[in-house]
């Protein structure tokens, strides 16, 4: 499957942007030329040979702070992607299995996680219950579980449904071994794309969060902080939020073209439809998940 | 056709018109059935999880209103006098029963009272929303129309590609742009502040539309994107190419056949959706200096004061139901396919 993925240009690019950005994440804040708290006496200077990207309001370097901030902002979007993965796809999977009781009870709550605002709900809850950024993804991962939900539940009656596993069930075979078996092959796709969009929008969701403040102790720098600090200042420095903002919007790009890819190359047609992509411009591209699903 | 419809008798033509009418009001009644019996649960369940908030965060007024050092007896007497020494369950309910009157409580750090509070930030969040979902639906509609019908030529790719940007741009990214160029750059509008309609429409419109503009974009994506896959999904089916074999014009194929079928899907992400338009709201107010009611709830989130929050959830929480209920409604009376219960 990697390999096909990386069969198509698209997944070439995507896989190469996410490669770059958690390198930044692991290895960014030894890069950092300047020490990201330490302030200088050139407040909002321009590019220069010591300043690649200028320094902020308090003189800090904005290159040593965009990369030292890259790990806040990688971690947390990974954070939420697993928990929603964790939270999401093993009831969705066992609601298929575990009797109309658990089914109506999962599908109850995640009804009411997608009524819920979640950009509202996570200030409120992170506000309220501690300003730490772990506890934050954490709930923010519950809060979009309900795609895995959807996505895995979806796969999962599929499979039950179908006919080999009927012949399965009839030779015999636990429902254990079924899951294992052909339950997994089935919906692991499905989750890779989930997973992939994820990670996007835990991007966007982590970025907004350090945006508004909430999550960090001031002098930590994170992306969406610089952004916040840039923002005071745009009269003096209109181009300081161009770097932060291209980071953030290369990497959700690279998450949501990683999920188109594994898309294509997954389900019964993954090869054929590599190979046909020329030949059948006017495909079904990016049909969401479940988009008849919220209103159910 | 014509000529039978014009031999049926009067009365019975009538009895008609009023089975068809009846049809409709009881399928109306059917889906406000279907989705109260799905929204009244969530309601219920969001409403409970708001108010275990506090219990979980274990915040309390006393701390607000007297400090750190305050002595054990009159922080039980605080809690006393806010009614928080009763057992979780009555709290519930007695808060429940207030909010279904519309009662929201009192703000722990100044003791006003917090529907009002909401009720003036919602003018300006509802201005900025309603503004938002306009433009969203029409560029988007417009957009992905566009792509469907001219699919496979440059225009569609050009739909396509300009689409993938935008959704790819967080709505604070947008707002700062927004706020650089046409505000900061250009004066072309006001970069923050508000102003109600009451003082006249121009104003008002110019100071909602920047943020309006950057809580659109995520919405013109989403439609447009998917009016394009369900537009040209439906130009497949059977039906299409059974009206164009009996000779009906390209029009009312897609007015009559294509749009009204692949209708339901882009209504059923637009209900998707609007959870996310009201939790962005909290960005954009705070760029654009709005005091709405996302900004209200960031502030009060920030101080701790939970009654005020969780009266803010629960107005949005109520939003996005009556929201999807609408929605819900359009589909039923939109598209066919509702009826088979898609």
């Amino acid at each position: 499957m990697v390999r096909r993925i990386l069969g198509l240009t698209t997944g070439r690019i995507a896989v190469a942007i996410l490669t770059v950005i958690a390198l930044l994440a692991v290895l960014g804040p030894l890069f950092a030329p300047q020490d990201p708290l330490a302030t200088s006496d050139h407040p909002l200077a321009g590019t220069s040979g010591s300043h690649w990207l200028g320094t902020d309001y308090l003189g800090r370097d904005v290159l040593s702070r965009l990369l030292d901030g890259s790990r806040v902002s990688v971690l947390g979007s990974l954070e939420v992607a697993v928990t929603a993965l964790v939270v999401g796809a093993v009831p969705g999977i066992l609601s298929v299995y575990l009797g109309r009781a658990f089914e109506w009870v999962t599908l109850r709550l995640v009804d009411t996680l997608v009524a819920l605002p979640f950009l509202l709900f996570a200030v409120a809850v992170i506000a309220l219950l501690g300003n730490g950024l772990t506890q934050a993804m954490l709930v923010t991962g519950v809060l979009v579980s309900p795609l895995f939900y959807r996505v895995s539940r979806a796969a999962t009656l599929s499979v039950a449904r179908s006919q080999y596993v009927e012949a399965a069930i009839i030779s015999g075979a636990s429902i254990g071994w079924i899951v294992r078996r052909h339950v997994w092959a089935k919906v692991l796709p499905p989750i890779a794309v989930a997973f992939a969009q994820t990670v996007g929008v835990g991007f966007v969701i982590v970025s907004s969060l350090t945006f508004l403040g909430i999550g960090v102790q001031p002098p930590e720098p994170t992306w969406g902080g610089l952004l916040a600090s840039d923002l005071g200042y745009l009269g003096q420095k209109p181009w300081a939020p161009v770097a932060p903002a291209l980071l953030i919007m290369a990497t959700v790009w690279a998450g949501n073209l990683l999920a188109d890819a594994i898309r294509d190359v997954s389900g019964e047609a993954g090869r054929a439809l590599i190979d046909a992509r020329r030949a059948r411009p006017d495909r079904l591209d990016k049909t969401d998940p479940a988009p008849a699903g919220g209103t159910r | 056709m014509t000529t039978t419809e014009a031999q049926v008798p009067p009365a019975h033509r009538r009895g008609v018109a009023a089975a068809r009418a009846r049809h409709t009001v009881l399928r109306v009644l059917a889906t406000l059935a279907r989705s109260a019996a799905i929204f009244v649960p969530v309601f219920l369940v969001a409403t409970f999880v708001t108010f275990a908030l506090r219990a979980l965060s274990g915040l309390s007024p006393a701390r607000i209103q007297l400090g750190e050092q305050a002595t054990p007896e009159a922080i039980a007497r605080v809690e006393a006098q806010w009614g928080l020494d009763r057992p979780f369950l009555v709290q519930y309910w007695d808060w429940f029963t207030d909010v279904l009157h519309g009662e929201l409580g009192t703000s722990w750090t100044n003791g006003a009272d917090i529907s009002t509070l909401i009720a003036t930030g919602l003018g300006v969040s509802l201005s900025v929303a309603v503004f938002a979902l306009v433009i969203g639906v029409t560029a988007g509609f417009v957009l992905g129309t566009l792509a469907a019908l001219r699919r496979t030529t440059w225009i569609d790719r050009a739909v396509t590609g300009f689409v993938t940007v935008i959704s790819v741009m967080p709505a604070f990214v947008v707002g700062i742009v927004l706020v650089t160029v046409f505000a900061v750059g250009l004066g072309l509008f006001p970069s923050g502040g508000y102003v109600p309609a009451a003082q006249g429409v121009g104003p008002w419109l110019a100071h909602i539309t920047l943020p309006a503009l950057a809580l659109s974009l995520d919405v013109v994506a989403d439609v447009a994107r998917q009016l394009r896959t369900s537009l040209i999904a439906a130009h497949r089916e059977n039906y299409v190419t059974g009206a164009v074999v009996r000779g009906l014009g390209p029009r009312r194929i897609f007015f009559g056949h294509v749009l009204r079928n692949g209708l339901g899907p882009t209504l059923a992400t637009l209900g998707l959706k609007f959870p996310a338009l009201v939790g962005a709201s909290v960005v954009t107010e705070w760029i654009f200096g709005l005091q709405g009611f996302g900004r209200f709830a960031n502030d009060s989130a920030q101080t701790g004061d939970v009654p005020a929050v969780q009266g803010v959830l629960v107005v949005s929480i109520a939003l996005v139901v009556s929201f999807n209920l609408i929605v819900n409604l359009v589909l039923a009376r939109v598209t066919p396919a509702a009826q088979r219960g898609v």
